[in-house]
């Protein structure tokens, strides 16, 4: 047993406003330098949709993640002689236009435009010609559902769905989609760290958090091919790679990271999780099927005296293991199992799960009024699920690698949650339906209890379980913690030039 | 022509200093030379210094009084001349063409080649100095043994000496073909290397048969000598070499071979450039550019067979 801690967040998909705050925060903080104005390091998306970059999730084209070959894993993006043979072209980039063409507006001729009949107008003009420009597309083009017909009929995760389905979506009155908020998922396999040809990325030991060096960069781009998420970017006025950094200095000072602090919805956790290293490629090569359920097997129980032994041996600190039996990613993910993973099927084992939204069902039409009625009462709730305008089909593709059962218990869970709020506040529902429900969604009045109160009541410091991160134990091996307080930072020591 | 020799020189120049260590016969003469010039110091002892000297770095393309060779004929080149000049010219001709030295300039523009650095000690230019000055004195006073290479070379086969110059035989004491540092007309369109000159007008620059193997027999330029004065070539060899050398001279260079080299070249490089695209040919396909055309092309056609 290896145990190692890693900071992991759920994302309750329930909450999301697609307000896009999160995506402001970030960049406000970390993407507003030139040759970075492209990067949403945090980005919502519809779905169905999409996304940014462009149908990222469609890896015949971008080649990211790995695959299972045999009892191997490869990488899906090329083997080392492949991957020499395109060092100096790799082939398998999204376009700048595939993210979209970043833009500014000329907001000083609003003011000094010369007096005329026309009111002034200030132009877009690119961020990367500095000449005006047309916009065609921007990082969420397709917020909600805009142009459905090109965007969201093309999201990848339809394609396992019946044409009847398909057409159904596209129905009037079933319209339907929701928000889906993307990070990097500081992954425990992380295909990026794989196919970086120079060694520049590595994933810190004390908390697996995935950063890119910005001193071993070599602008070789295959991290961008690489990760299946789409969540390493080129900086193309550096000529190095950067990607999300989990907010570090901020987790270092016990602050959550700024997309989390700034959530409007307060959908974001963020607490530790203890796993066993020795298992990773045991479960990066689970059968599909299994994935989900593998993925929770390689978490440790943080209260198990074996496991707290092991984690001490490893130098994990007495904090960390507090935080970890305090964590709420511990109880989304593991103790009640209702947050998955996105895409497992990637075989990267993100440590970034969502709990998936509720699913809204089909209303009744009467006399052309929408009639409520129609979805009241238990049995139609928990039927819901066969009613889902969206189908279990589609969340199995997103969040399971298609295994429907498991997308079901979630959402049994969830509703039995819900209806036995229901019985407890609205009073509509008998006690002993209730009781029926918590069978069917295989928990208890107190499970329903505790989750209810971290899904809708949480406090800061419940969503945000942050221990000290004990940083100047993780680097005094190599480095005098005197010495690297004052000089560390983001960014590089040395300007990059190019050196031929 | 002369400005292509004397920059080929140049760089030869750079060669110079590494021959003269490698090569021990050139120690041997600057040692003896030097050792010899306290105890011989009359010019007759000189003078048989210089004949040794004469034999191997000289006789290759100068005579004393049997007429131009590559180079002009030496018989009484120590009265027409001053002699400081004479010693400064054996020792380093490159320098005098450096500085402009207006009698190097008129040698250099009246003999095909350019006279090499010899690397030669000053003990050595004075004793050659001698030894030139009496056998002028004597222009009947014949040379001893190794002096006269030119006797009766054994009839050449130009197809042999080919092989030999572009590889196909080996040289009997080792040594490397020709083609790795010389070009010549006649050996394919690709021609030789480029290190030494191209040899397709040597049969006349040095001289003919006569003067090709006496330069062949004692390699005087410091990067051949380098090369071969540790493995010659056999008087049989030479021949060859000379025969097939005399030919090159007549042979026309193909001219088509120039655009049919030209052509190939072309050719290969649309063949890689059609790899090239081929295999690399998902790079920059976009993504979104298609899907929003591809969507236009549906929604059009729908709303043509609707209307
Ligand atoms: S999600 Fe993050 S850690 Fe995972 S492969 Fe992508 S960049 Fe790497
Ligand atoms: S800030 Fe929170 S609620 Fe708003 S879009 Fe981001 S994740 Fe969703």
């Amino acid at each position: 047993m290896d145990i190692r801690a890693q900071v992991s967040m759920v994302f309750h998909l329930d909450k999301c406003i697609g307000c896009h705050t999160c995506s402001i925060a970030c960049k406000n903080i970390w993407t507003d330098r030139k040759g970075t104005e492209y990067m949403w390091w945090n980005n919502v998306e519809t779905k169905p949709g999409t996304g940014y970059p462009t149908t990222w999730e469609d890896q015949d084209k971008y080649k990211g993640g790995w695959v299972k070959d045999g009892d191997r894993l490869r990488l899906r993006l090329q083997g080392r002689t492949e991957g020499l043979g395109n060092i100096f072209f790799n082939p398998n980039l999204p376009t700048i236009d595939d993210y979209y063409e970043p833009w500014t507006y000329q907001y000083d001729e609003l003011f000094n435009a010369p007096e005329g009949d026309d009111q002034p107008t200030a132009r877009p003009i690119s961020l990367i010609t500095g000449k005006p420009m047309d916009i065609e597309a921007g990082p969420n083009w397709d917020d909600d559902l805009g142009g459905s017909p090109i965007y969201a009929s093309n999201d990848v995760n339809l394609e396992k769905l019946t044409e009847h389905e398909r057409e159904q979506l596209n129905e009037v009155e079933r319209l339907v989609f929701f928000y889906l908020p993307r990070i990097c998922n500081h992954c425990l396999n992380p295909s990026c760290v794989a196919a970086c040809p120079s060694g520049a990325i590595y994933k810190r030991g004390e908390d697996g958090i995935v950063l890119i060096s910005q001193e071993k960069c070599r602008a070789w781009r295959m991290c961008v091919s690489g990760c299946p998420y789409k969540k390493t970017y080129y900086n193309w006025a550096t000529g190095k790679s950067e990607k999300c950094i989990l907010c570090y200095p901020r987790l270092e000072t016990g602050q959550a990271p700024a997309c989390f602090h700034s959530c409007v919805g307060r959908i974001r956790y963020l607490g530790l999780l203890l796993y066993d290293a020795d298992r990773i490629q045991e479960t990066a090569l689970a059968d599909e099927a299994d994935l989900v359920m593998a993925q929770r097997r390689i978490i440790q129980d943080p209260f198990d005296p074996l496991v707290i032994h092991a984690a001490k041996a490893n130098g994990i600190t007495d904090q960390q293991i507090a935080a970890a039996q305090n964590s709420p990613s511990y109880k989304f993910v593991k103790k009640w199992g209702i947050a998955l993973p996105l895409h497992p099927e990637f075989r990267t084992l993100p440590m970034l799960f969502y709990v998936p939204p509720m699913l809204p069902v089909l209303g009744k039409m009467k006399d052309g009024i929408y009639d409520s009625s129609a979805v009241e009462g238990m049995g139609q709730m928990l039927n819901s699920l066969e009613k889902a305008r969206i189908p279990v089909r589609y969340m199995a593709s997103l969040f399971s690698a298609g295994n429907e059962e498991i997308i079901r218990e979630v959402y049994r869970k969830n509703i039995a949650v819900r209806l036995f709020k229901r019985a407890q506040r609205v009073k509509d529902i008998s006690a002993a339906e209730a009781q029926e429900a918590l069978e069917i969604g295989k928990t208890t009045a107190e499970e329903a209890e505790a989750i209810f109160n971290l899904t809708s009541l949480p406090t800061m410091e419940e969503r945000f379980v942050i221990p000290a991160f004990a940083r100047e134990e993780a680097i005094e091996q190599s480095l005098d913690p005197y010495t690297h307080k004052p000089a560390a930072g983001f960014g590089y020591r040395e300007a990059p030039a190019r050196r031929w | 022509m002369t400005g292509d020799q004397s920059s080929g020189h140049c760089k030869r120049r750079h060669f110079l200093r590494i021959a003269f260590r490698r090569v021990p016969l050139a120690y041997v003469v600057a040692a003896a030379a030097f050792a010899m010039i306290p105890a011989y110091v009359t010019g007759a002892a000189q003078a048989d210094q210089g004949s040794t000297v004469f034999a191997t770095k000289c006789a290759a393309c100068h005579t004393i009084g049997k007429g131009k060779s590559v180079g002009p004929d030496l018989k009484g080149i120590t009265t027409t001349e001053d002699p400081g000049w004479l010693a400064r010219w054996i020792a380093a001709p490159s320098a005098l063409v450096k500085a402009g030295d207006p009698t190097a300039m008129r040698l250099v523009k009246q003999y095909p080649l350019q006279m090499p650095d010899l690397g030669l000690s000053s003990g050595d230019v004075d004793a050659v100095l001698a030894y030139v000055a009496q056998q002028s004195g004597s222009a009947r006073a014949h040379v001893k043994g190794p002096l006269a290479p030119v006797a009766a070379p054994p009839p050449g086969d130009a197809g042999v000496g080919r092989e030999l110059f572009v590889g196909g035989a080996r040289f009997h004491n080792g040594g490397p073909p020709c083609m790795s540092c010389h070009s010549i007309s006649g050996i394919g369109a690709l021609g030789g290397g480029t290190l030494g000159p191209d040899l397709t007008d040597a049969y006349r620059k040095y001289g003919g048969d006569a003067g090709l193997a006496s330069f062949l027999t004692s390699v005087p330029t410091p990067t051949m000598s380098a090369v071969w004065s540790k493995q010659p070539m056999t008087p049989q060899e030479i021949a060859n070499l000379t025969g097939f050398v005399k030919e090159g001279a007549v042979s026309e260079r193909p001219l088509g071979a120039i655009g049919k080299l030209a052509l190939l070249a072309v050719i290969a490089l649309v063949i890689i450039v059609l790899i090239g695209a081929l295999y690399w040919r998902r790079r920059l396909l976009g993504v979104r550019i298609p899907l929003v055309a591809r969507a236009n092309m549906l929604f059009n056609r729908k709303y043509a067979r609707r209307s």
